[in-house]
């Protein structure tokens, strides 16, 4: 869809340029404003997590003259349920003390923060730090400009994401990877289930084209990240 | 799965756990199930639990059920505390015994040498493979059921004990099968965010700022490539 949306936009400029006198407007379109940061994903859009294990892995065989340890499912750092305050993204530079709570509606579907400039958390889904996904989604812009999330589709790999609850303590999370989905065909098992039995967060927000018909970006964009501490 | 069925429930669905009310336990956790046809997979953490005791774990569902976490108003004993039984208007009876091993069936809803203990109060538990009828994944997948962990130390004793005596089995203390955490398997969110409005959207994607900057020049160059390009993305 983007890309035949540029495509059209090179029409133009070339057909600017071949009528010639077009010299301000096609320097204006170079230099246009291109939107939103879009992730820089490969051609799969498949983020590299693991699936759910069928299985809890085997035990390690204990050390000789050791006590067997006894046989506990390992689900990493966790943390008890607190509701999230504030969220940290040093990478690009998002700072928010406003989080807003969110619940699905009685058709089903999770509505974005009323505020373009605070991102809301799902009370549905696990407090931040507790087994499972933590949902914190954001609005790309809003009618005047950027939002909260603007640049969520700047981060990589390894940026680190700290989200301060209500009980004092900080989760600290590292992004795994960064991806855009179209809306119609949004993972939500991904999103929401349980894929890698551990602490896990996502950050939503828009992007791809925007679509003026509907009003409406055509895409999500999904960080995926897990806790460190 | 099914093959000659047209059955087919699937789902993720997520409970936050949390204390049952009257029982004074204070601990949280999440409970997840991936729910694949009649098979569901469930994982779960929680902490703030009596340690190293049994703790008996169920989902429970009844269709004149509630379905949801019992209140303080659930006491009709008035004696101060939920039991399993007080709890059942809420949540119904046991549809999945969470044990760690053999049988999940609500006959092994009390087999205490089957269930997790959690040391440090902390209970981890994965097990995936679990059958249930069609009725059941349907119930769950619908997010009506509810997962339930029992076992509770009124007295602060750090161990089942007491007078009082269980509800459900004479031999066992009440503090064995009372109702500590419990929540609500919620179904996944329908579908996408809607986190944008447009306002720094790139104005290559703005049909409207596009034509109207150039519609004099794009007269002139003919419109095939916006008219192609407006038809798909409409599409």
């Amino acid at each position: 869809m983007q890309r035949v949306g540029r495509r059209g936009i090179f029409a133009a400029a070339a057909a600017v340029l071949a009528l010639g006198g077009g010299l301000t407007l096609a320097a204006g379109l170079g230099s246009n404003d291109d939107g939103p940061p879009q992730p820089n994903q490969g051609p799969t859009a498949v983020p590299d997590i693991d699936p759910a294990p069928d299985s809890v892995a085997a035990p390690v065989a204990p050390a000789p003259g050791q006590a067997p340890a006894a046989e506990v499912t390992d689900l990493g750092p966790l943390l008890a349920a607190s509701a999230p305050v504030a969220i940290d993204i040093p990478s690009i530079e998002v700072h928010s003390t406003g989080l807003v709570p969110l619940s699905v509606g009685a058709d089903g579907v999770l509505p974005a923060p009323a505020d373009y400039q605070a991102p809301g958390w799902y009370t549905g889904g696990p407090t931040p730090g507790q087994l499972g996904p933590a949902i914190i989604a954001g609005h790309v812009d809003g009618p005047a400009g950027p939002a909260i999330f603007y640049r969520l589709g700047e981060l990589v790999a390894g940026d680190e994401v700290a989200v301060t609850r209500q009980d004092g303590t900080v989760a600290r999370f590292t992004i795994d990877s960064v991806r855009s989905y179209a809306k119609a065909e949004f993972p939500t098992s991904l999103v929401y289930g349980n894929t890698t039995n551990r602490a896990e967060l996502r950050l939503i927000t828009c992007g791809g084209a925007f679509d003026r018909a509907t009003g409406h970006y055509v895409d999500n964009i999904i960080a995926f990240g897990h806790l460190i501490a | 799965m099914g093959m000659s069925s047209a059955f087919a429930a699937d789902g993720d669905l997520n409970a936050n756990l949390a204390p049952v009310a009257l029982n004074g336990v204070e601990g949280s956790g999440t409970a997840m199930v991936k729910v694949q046809g009649t098979m569901i997979t469930v994982t779960m953490a929680a902490s703030g639990l009596l340690a190293d005791s049994p703790l008996a774990a169920h989902i429970h569902f009844g269709a004149e059920a509630r379905n949801e976490c019992p209140i303080a108003a659930d006491d009709l004993s008035a004696d101060g505390t939920l039991n399993t039984t007080e709890g059942g208007p809420a949540y119904g009876p046991i549809v999945v015994s969470l044990t760690k091993t053999g049988d999940t069936s609500p006959a092994s809803g009390l087999a205490v040498e089957r269930f997790d203990t959690a040391p440090g109060g902390n209970l981890s538990y994965e097990r995936g493979s679990i059958q249930v009828s069609e009725e059941e994944a349907q119930a769950i997948a619908d997010g009506k059921s509810a997962v339930v962990i029992h076992g509770v130390d009124h007295n602060d004793s750090g161990a089942y004990d007491g007078d009082v005596m269980s509800d459900l089995d004479p031999a066992l203390p009440a503090e064995a099968t009372d109702p500590a955490l419990c929540g609500v398997l919620s179904a996944a969110p329908v579908g996408s965010m809607a986190t944008g409005a447009g306002g720094a959207a790139s104005t290559g994607t703005d049909s409207g700022v596009l034509l109207a900057g150039t519609g004099l020049l794009l007269a002139a160059a003919g419109t095939g490539a916006f008219a192609a390009r407006r038809a798909s993305s409409k599409a």
